[in-house]
């Protein structure tokens, strides 16, 4: 790994919520108003997550929770716990359809203000064939407009591939809430508990980065375990996954 | 020396049995003419024994107020009064009395499952109640005298609803409580049910009545429903049946 | 409702389904009440707070002498209710909800026109003085079934209560101060305890204590007010889906047996306060 040497003031950018990744130990819990050391392994540019900021002394911190950086130290973040979503481009939350207004959906994701998606905003839709959603609806959709002074937009395509892959309407099933926290460590690729679940009894599941989980089981009694396993999950740490999720086995096993 | 709600022989303060109704009658719509002018869509009177009790209703209407309007159905406004000289002393009628929104309260939410809201979006059915004389069973009076004038009015319901109410007294379970029964520490339930299905929509209890005793006194209102039931019908039938010839 | 988040089609569908499963979606049987905690004392005699699952009420009963009406020897029981707006975000400050006049409603017709309390027993002159008792209620957090927590934390407060002594003699009327004479209970002739169900699936099935997500969700509802002698002192129902009579009948049982595990819980904390302050 080439070292390039360390400029006398880094370049820095905020970067969204979702490029984040790679989260290495140890936790140091920083509050508002705190001065960040930049690692000192660094390339010319690190990028700024969430919860930081750059004045003119330095980096400090804006929310309080955990200081995170990637492996390689090119990104810093902090990662809080906050209930109330706000929405960023690019991620993908869990809506439910509250008016139809000409030629868009409103739908409430939990935010500050309700988001808009087109009606049109569908793999393959044109004017004579596409969804058509009820009110009550739940949609699974990608933030794709997300400015602090605009209305949020939605849509349920793939940016990259032109397909649904996921997005779109949601039917039966149970929406349950929870907070921005657990729902990020549920979309981590290395969170257990799912599969552990997952190996027990087969569900389907949407998770949106709005603090909300949409679960569906042949049962509802299954379902209704499951997200209970779930939110329990939150403060159990990964290593004693196999544990918890043992105690929900007997009655997640019944048919 | 307190008096027995049913006498040995079985008798009640009125003369009546301990399951007969008081004496029923009643008039639909405009047909003295008399409520035309306020412009009432419909209008029903009612004597039950000595309770009377007429009830107008207006609309569907443009609502009266912006903010009570529903994009998907229709709102319901319902007054309750009683008018000053309806009981035995005079009394001034107090503004928004607490006991009086509740009843409309009551009746507004029973009335609200029958009629087909979704009919009318955006509009409103006002129903204002008027007790001009109280004997006791103001309650059910008032509902059935609401299910006729809605009927006066054309407003489309699923089922319409027959009210009666019931009591304990001396070991009696007893039909169609009066005032006087009421003043002797009575409990009494008020029933309304829709009689299509049979099933209870309206249930209002005030006073203590032991647990061992309601199921008797509860089927005795029911009982009661179903012959007020008999008796709306042939008053509406023959109110229609004068109309088309 | 304003402010309150919208409930989807999935959501409203999987209660139901779930109920017909013979499951609730916090995973407790139809007729199992959520856990109650009743913390007394916390400021002083007469005060309750009442936590039921996250549903929580605060009440306090407090007492002072006023002239009563016309020449009547009877005290007065007076009831005033708040939903604070921290409770849910559809309560706002100074706005009456029509729910905020339903539990009002319902803890005078429980509590006071059951004669649950002895109002004679609050006369201290005929005519000139009597006790007026008021109950405050503070709703502090909304999950569902407001209505029987209210009742249970207004019944703890006012068994909870200790009034001052007063001695009469002639025309000379004492009210002695609390830590001169030890101060007086209540006199209370019964503990009328209210029982909510909810009731889905066109009154098929039937719940005691909806949550909040129950509520938004039920076809109906039904209240029972019923005390440990198995005397129902209220009843209501008004609209919603129609009930048969056996299906009524078969609530105010339940009601009756939920009731007396509630008691049971009242008159235990009641133990647990008064040996604290031995």
């Amino acid at each position: 790994m080439g070292r390039k040497e360390k400029p006398e003031k880094s370049t820095v950018m905020q970067v969204d919520a979702e490029e984040t990744d790679d989260i290495t130990p140890p936790v140091v819990v920083v509050l508002p108003g705190e001065a960040v050391q930049l690692p000192s392994n660094v390339s010319t540019v690190v990028r700024l997550g969430p919860g930081l900021r750059q004045d003119a002394d330095g980096v400090a911190v804006t929310k309080a929770g955990v200081l995170r950086q990637t492996a390689q130290g090119d990104k810093v973040w902090v990662e809080g716990n906050q209930r109330r979503y706000v929405p960023q481009l690019n991620e993908s939350v869990l809506g439910v359809v509250t008016a139809k207004l000409g030629e868009n959906y409103r739908v409430d994701i939990g935010g500050p203000h309700p988001a808009s998606l087109g009606v049109l905003a569908f793999e393959g839709a044109t004017k004579r064939n596409r969804p058509n959603l009820e009110i009550g609806s739940l949609v699974f959709a990608r933030v794709s407009l997300a400015n602090k002074d605009m209305e949020p937009e939605l849509d349920c395509i793939n940016p990259t591939n032109g397909k649904a892959d996921g997005f779109g309407e949601v039917k039966g099933g149970f929406m349950f809430k929870c907070s921005l926290g657990l729902s990020r460590s549920l979309l981590d690729p290395s969170n257990p508990f799912l599969q552990h679940l997952g190996n027990i009894c087969p569900f389907e599941t949407a998770v949106g980065m709005n603090g909300r989980v949409w679960l569906r089981s042949d049962k509802a009694k299954q379902t209704i375990l499951i997200m209970q396993a779930l939110l329990e999950s939150e403060t159990i740490p990964y290593n004693k996954a196999r544990a918890h999720i043992k105690k929900f086995k007997t009655e997640l096993g019944e048919k | 020396m307190k008096s027995d709600v049913v006498s040995p022989e079985g008798f009640r303060c009125d003369g009546r049995r301990p399951n007969e109704l008081r004496r029923f009658n009643c008039d639909m719509g405009t047909a003295s003419g008399g409520y035309a002018g306020s412009g009432a869509d419909g209008a029903a009177y009612v004597e039950q024994g000595n309770t009377r009790c007429l009830v107008l209703v207006f609309g569907p209407k443009e609502p009266s107020m912006r903010s009570a309007v529903l994009h998907d159905r229709a709102t319901l406004s319902v007054e309750f009064n009683i008018a000053s000289f309806s009981s035995g002393e005079r009394k001034t009628k107090l503004r928004k009395d607490k006991r009086l929104l509740e009843m409309a309260s009551i009746i507004k939410s029973t009335f609200e499952s029958v009629i087909l809201m979704s009919s009318f979006p955006r509009s409103e059915i006002t129903i204002q109640i008027q007790i001009l004389q109280f004997d006791g069973g103001s309650l059910h009076t008032a509902v059935n005298a609401t299910t006729l004038a809605l009927m006066n009015a054309g407003i489309p319901m699923e089922d319409y609803v027959v009210a009666c109410s019931a009591g304990f007294g001396n070991g009696h379970p007893i039909l169609d409580v009066n005032y006087t029964e009421e003043g002797m520490d009575v409990p009494v339930i008020s029933l309304g049910i829709t009689p299509r299905s049979g099933k209870v929509i309206l249930l209002n209890l005030e006073s203590r009545l032991h647990l061992d005793e309601f199921e008797k006194v509860v089927t005795l209102a029911r009982d009661g429903c179903t012959q007020m039931h008999e008796i709306l019908d042939t008053a509406v039938r023959s109110s229609a049946e004068a109309l088309a010839r | 409702m304003s402010g309150e988040q919208f409930l989807s089609t999935s959501e409203r569908t999987f209660v139901v389904n779930a109920l017909r499963e013979g499951i609730r979606v916090d995973g407790r049987g139809a007729y199992e009440f959520r856990g109650l905690s009743i913390e007394l004392g916390g400021g002083g005699f007469g005060s309750a707070e009442v936590l039921l699952g996250k549903t929580r009420v605060l009440a306090n009963v407090s007492a002072e002498v006023v002239r009563p009406t016309a020449n009547s020897a009877e005290g007065f029981v007076l009831f005033n209710t708040s939903f604070s707006p921290m409770a849910s975000p559809a309560f706002e400050a100074g706005r009456l909800t029509e729910e905020e006049v339903l539990v009002s409603r319902m803890l005078e017709k429980a509590v006071r026109r059951s004669r649950a309390i002895d109002t004679e027993g609050l006369c201290i002159v005929a005519g000139e003085k009597v006790w007026s008792i008021r109950v405050d209620i503070h709703v502090l957090d909304h999950e569902g079934n407001i209505l029987d927590c209210a009742c249970i934390a207004a019944i703890s407060a006012l068994l909870h209560f200790r009034r001052p002594d007063v001695t009469v003699e002639g025309d000379q009327v004492t009210i002695h101060p609390m830590d001169e004479r030890n101060p007086i209970p209540l006199s209370i002739h019964h503990i009328p305890i209210c029982i909510s169900f909810g009731f889905f699936d066109k009154g098929e099935r039937v719940v005691v204590d909806p949550t909040h997500l129950e509520e938004q969700v039920q076809d109906g509802d039904f209240i029972v007010v019923v005390n440990t002698h198995r005397e129902l002192c209220t009843m209501s129902k008004a609209g919603g889906a129609g009930l048969d009579v056996a299906r009524i009948v078969q609530c105010t049982e339940v009601a009756a047996a939920k009731a007396a595990e509630v008691t049971e819980l009242i008159r235990g904390a009641l133990t647990k306060s008064n040996e604290i302050k031995k």
